[in-house]
């Protein structure tokens, strides 16, 4: 009795069009990727950063750990003893390519150095772009401490997260 | 023997054995980290102290003999909690940049730390903040990660006996340091660094180049000079890194000096070449390594046909490996047909001695040679038999040496009076009653007497010969100058006397030579001829670097140095040591220079090292059946023959006497080619006495100029103490002064301002 009187009225498709009527009422939970750019938490790991001094020289001491500890091996450096018998850091690179974001080098980092960042846009149109050095790794640094985040979605707090 | 028990086992051991080797033999490891076993026992860390059953205090396991039934404990709850506080006690001024500290990753005291347990310091951590020490070439020097061990301090003192570094200060300000803190000046041997266990002292070559984690490590020979040292070559990828001591191994005990410790660099210079050269018609062009083969084969065909095989010669270099200078051997006999084989060394003369023969003697006469400089590592076997030993030493050399402050009786003065002193001796020996008899009779006397002397002096050889004539125990020590000088010999290379090339090439006669990494310029016997060899229908030269002889080359092969092939030195004792391959350059080795010759030329020769050694051991007597690696050559003779006597006086006319200066930075081939040492010592200097400088109003670095009959140079000058009134001294094996030297190996000269 109760299945004719489903089948006679569309009772579902009633049902089913009321639960589509409600949602036009509700926030969305889609992005609108790419015009528009996914929320990120605080814990998450994204591209590298490395701290710097005031006077803009970078923590990193160059102590092989971060490349040692590496599990996918995409970070190389060469240091060399100074003029003045400092150390130095001739090269480092990270090859974001074969990175696996396991955040294994902001762990080992002795001297606090190395960050797992927020910023995940890696896109580039070839793979050498992919490699970052120094240079780009104290930028991020830089600019996240400015809020210049490329991800717009990222909030000004974490920019205090940076600074610590 | 003692019977004790460490640990529950139980082990018998000689009466007065320490409780730590005693440990080593039942098997049970104690921590250590003052102690050497090279040294003397010292007991300052405290790290190694052991429960002793029935005595209520601890014993420190590096200082303490066992006693009969003794019974030790090396691991218990309260030795574990007094090892920590030990370690806590240190680390209060250690600062810790182990991340920055080249020693990080082989610290003796970061292992210490983990295995004990050292998490958190409890005491108040006081880092020390010093400046780091960079005044020495060589060793930087860092005095706040010091532990005080001693052993740095010890080692110079026992072993180098130069005692440069002492414990200054006392109680909390001791530190390790130079009278008056002076700068360091000493033989730059090294010892200090290998021996530290943390990273007080460091190499400075190596220094923040790489972590030890990331090289690898492959054992080998030193090539530098012919002791013949085992060392371990740290490499990544086909660099390499450092040259280091292998830990208490070999015939050096794990001891190194200033050359082989620091003047590694030359390997990666950026200064070799790569390709090869051919000149043709006044314009060199670069070319592959066939091709140049190719034109080389072609010249030798021609002149083996126009001139006949005797106007081909073929030198060789004593940085070469048996396996090489005896390809190179066939090569000239069987392929070419020559007997021409030349060298700088002759057969005349044949180790005997061992180093450990030396250590071991009860009498050590040196005649005329500054071995500390010269053969480094057979200067420490001297000191040791004089000072550890009680043999009583006596030198005789123009100047004193650093075997002054172990020798019994140093005689000194001209050239001339030196070696007057020495041929009284040498009669003296033989029965002649004068001033040096009763130096005479405590070699006669002694039981294991060694005389070590320069083999390329003939007049020293004249004296060791009548020596040992009279006295026949005497074990002597000839200290050939390379790696492979005793070797080449042994190859084949000695029959000839190498002035006989200088004549050949003089004459005319030779119009095609192969020249196997030497540099003809550079060697005192050949340098006069060396320009002629400029005109020959073909001068193959293989050679690492672009020397003065590869220069003049019209077939020019860049070849690898000792750390990129295989292969085996017999050092100066006769010992045939493997060394082993650590880097590729891409550059060829000269067995296969010598290998793709004797192919163009139809004949088929190997280039590998096992099928080369196969062939050794069927046509060289002498190393049939030979171990490769580490077995000694036994010599049907020390000296072929009676040796001739010859007039060392000193030639020509001149207010001073000039004789060559041995140098432990350089011997002019290789380690010329290294920056570092370059920077210390970068050109030929002149050696004067600190009198003479004062008569003439020279300084230290002024430039003079020095003139004899034949003969005319400008030095820099080197004010040394040790230089005696009215000589001068210059090293051998420079261009710059070859051609002083082929005069003679004593001569006088003049200084012209």
């Amino acid at each position: 009795m109760k299945n004719v009187f489903e089948t006679i009225f569309f009772t579902e498709i009633l049902q089913g069009l009321g639960i589509t009527l409600s949602h036009m009422f509700k926030k969305p939970v889609t992005y609108r990727y790419p015009f528009e750019a996914t929320p990120i938490q605080d814990r998450f790991r994204g591209i590298q950063y490395i701290k710097t001094h005031a006077d803009g020289r970078t923590k990193c001491v160059g102590c092989y750990l971060c490349q040692k500890v590496c599990p996918s091996e995409c970070i190389h450096i060469e240091t060399d003893c100074g003029p003045n018998g400092e150390r130095l850091i001739r090269k480092y690179e990270l090859d974001l390519s074969r990175c696996i974001y396991c955040g294994y080098c902001e762990e080992v980092c002795p001297v606090d150095a190395i960050h797992m960042g927020w910023e995940w846009n890696t896109v580039a149109s070839d793979r050498s772009g992919y490699v970052i050095n120094m240079k780009t790794l104290s930028q991020n640094y830089k600019d996240n401490v400015e809020g210049n985040w490329k991800n717009k979605h990222l909030q000004k707090k974490l920019v205090e997260g940076v600074q610590q | 023997m003692v019977t004790v028990k460490i640990d529950g086992k139980e082990v018998q051991v000689a009466p007065n054995t320490l409780i730590l080797d005693a440990a080593k033999e039942a098997g049970v490891s104690i921590p250590t980290l003052c102690h050497d076993s090279r040294l003397n026992p010292f007991g300052a860390c405290r790290v190694c102290l052991v429960e002793q059953v029935g005595n209520p205090k601890l014993q420190a396991a590096c200082t303490t003999p066992v006693t009969d039934k003794m019974e030790i404990v090396t691991r218990s709850e309260k030795l574990s909690r007094v090892r920590k506080t030990a370690i806590e006690l240190l680390l209060i001024n250690h600062p810790l940049d182990c991340p920055v500290c080249d020693k990080g990753g082989e610290c003796t005291l970061q292992d210490l730390t983990y295995e004990v347990g050292v998490t958190k310091v409890r005491f108040d951590a006081k880092p020390n903040d010093t400046p780091v020490d960079h005044t020495n070439p060589f060793i930087e020097r860092d005095i706040d990660r010091c532990v005080l061990c001693g052993r740095c301090v010890r080692v110079c003192d026992e072993v180098v006996n130069i005692q440069a570094i002492s414990f200054l200060n006392r109680g909390t300000d001791t530190i390790i340091g130079t009278s008056f803190e002076q700068p360091w000046n000493c033989e730059y041997c090294g010892q200090c660094i290998s021996v530290c266990p943390v990273g007080s002292l460091n190499n400075r070559i190596y220094l923040f180049k790489n972590r030890p984690w990331n090289l690898d490590r492959v054992k080998s020979v030193c090539g530098l000079c012919s002791c013949g040292c085992t060392v371990d070559i740290d490499y990544e990828g086909n660099e390499v890194f450092r040259m280091k001591e292998s830990p208490e191994e070999g015939i050096n005990h794990g001891y190194m000096c200033a050359k082989g410790r620091f003047g590694f660099e030359f390997i990666n210079s950026i200064k070799r070449e790569s390709e090869a050269v051919v000149k043709a018609g006044g314009e060199s062009k670069k070319v592959s390594f066939n091709e140049a083969v190719d034109v080389a084969v072609e010249k030798l065909k021609k002149v083996k046909d126009t001139a006949g095989a005797d106007a081909i010669a073929v030198v060789v270099s004593p940085r070469l490996t048996n396996e090489e200078a005896f390809l190179a051997g066939k090569l000239a006999k069987d392929v070419l047909g020559t007997s021409n084989l030349f060298s700088t060394e002759t057969n005349e003369v044949n180790p005997e001695a061992t180093l450990e023969e030396v250590e071991n003697s009860d009498c050590v006469t040196v005649l005329n040679i500054d071995v500390t400089e010269s053969n480094p590592i057979l200067g420490l076997a001297v000191r040791h038999a004089a000072r550890t030993g009680t043999a009583p030493l006596a030198v005789f050399y123009p100047g004193y040496t650093a075997l002054r402050r172990v020798s019994k009786k140093f005689v000194t003065g001209t050239p001339d009076e030196v070696r007057a002193a020495m041929e009284s001796y040498a009669a003296a020996v033989a029965g002649a009653s004068n001033e040096y008899s009763e130096w005479a009779a405590k070699l006669t006397n002694a039981e294991r007497p060694v005389v070590i002397f320069d083999p390329y002096n003939k007049a020293d050889v004249k004296l060791a010969q009548d020596i040992k004539k009279a006295c026949a125990k005497v074990k002597v020590v000839p200290a050939k100058a390379k790696n492979n000088s005793v070797g080449i010999v042994d190859m084949g290379f000695g029959a000839k006397c190498p002035t006989e090339f200088a004549q050949g090439l003089e004459s005319g006669k030779f119009k095609a030579v192969v020249v196997l990494g030497e540099n003809l310029s550079a060697r005192s016997v050949w340098t006069k001829s060396a320009s002629k060899a400029a005109g020959l229908e073909l001068l193959l030269v293989t050679d690492p670097f672009m020397s003065e002889t590869a220069a003049m080359a019209n077939v020019y092969i860049p070849v690898s140095t000792f750390a990129e092939k295989s292969g085996s030195f017999t050092n100066l004792e006769g010992h045939v040591q493997s060394i082993a391959k650590a880097v590729d350059k891409g550059v060829n080795t000269d067995a296969c220079v010598v290998s793709a010759i004797a192919k163009g030329l139809g004949i088929k020769l190997p280039a590998e090292v096992s099928a080369v050694r196969g062939m050794i051991e069927k046509e060289v007597p002498l190393y049939s059946g030979i171990n490769w690696d580490g077995g000694v050559v036994s010599y049907p003779y020390v000296f072929a023959g009676e040796v001739a006597a010859t007039d060392g006086k000193a030639k020509g006319k001149g207010r001073f006497f000039l004789y060559p200066a041995s140098l432990r930075l350089h011997s002019g081939s290789f380690t010329r080619w290294s920056p570092d040492l370059a920077k210390v010592y970068g050109e030929p200097m002149l050696e004067l006495s600190v009198e003479d400088a004062k008569e003439l109003g020279i300084s230290a670095k002024d430039r003079v100029k020095v003139k004899g009959e034949g003969f005319e140079g400008e030095f820099l000058v080197e004010i040394e103490k040790k230089v005696s009134k009215g000589c001068i001294a210059l090293p051998e094996d420079f261009v710059a002064t070859a051609g002083i030297f082929c005069n003679g190996k004593s001569l006088r000269a003049d200084i012209v301002k």
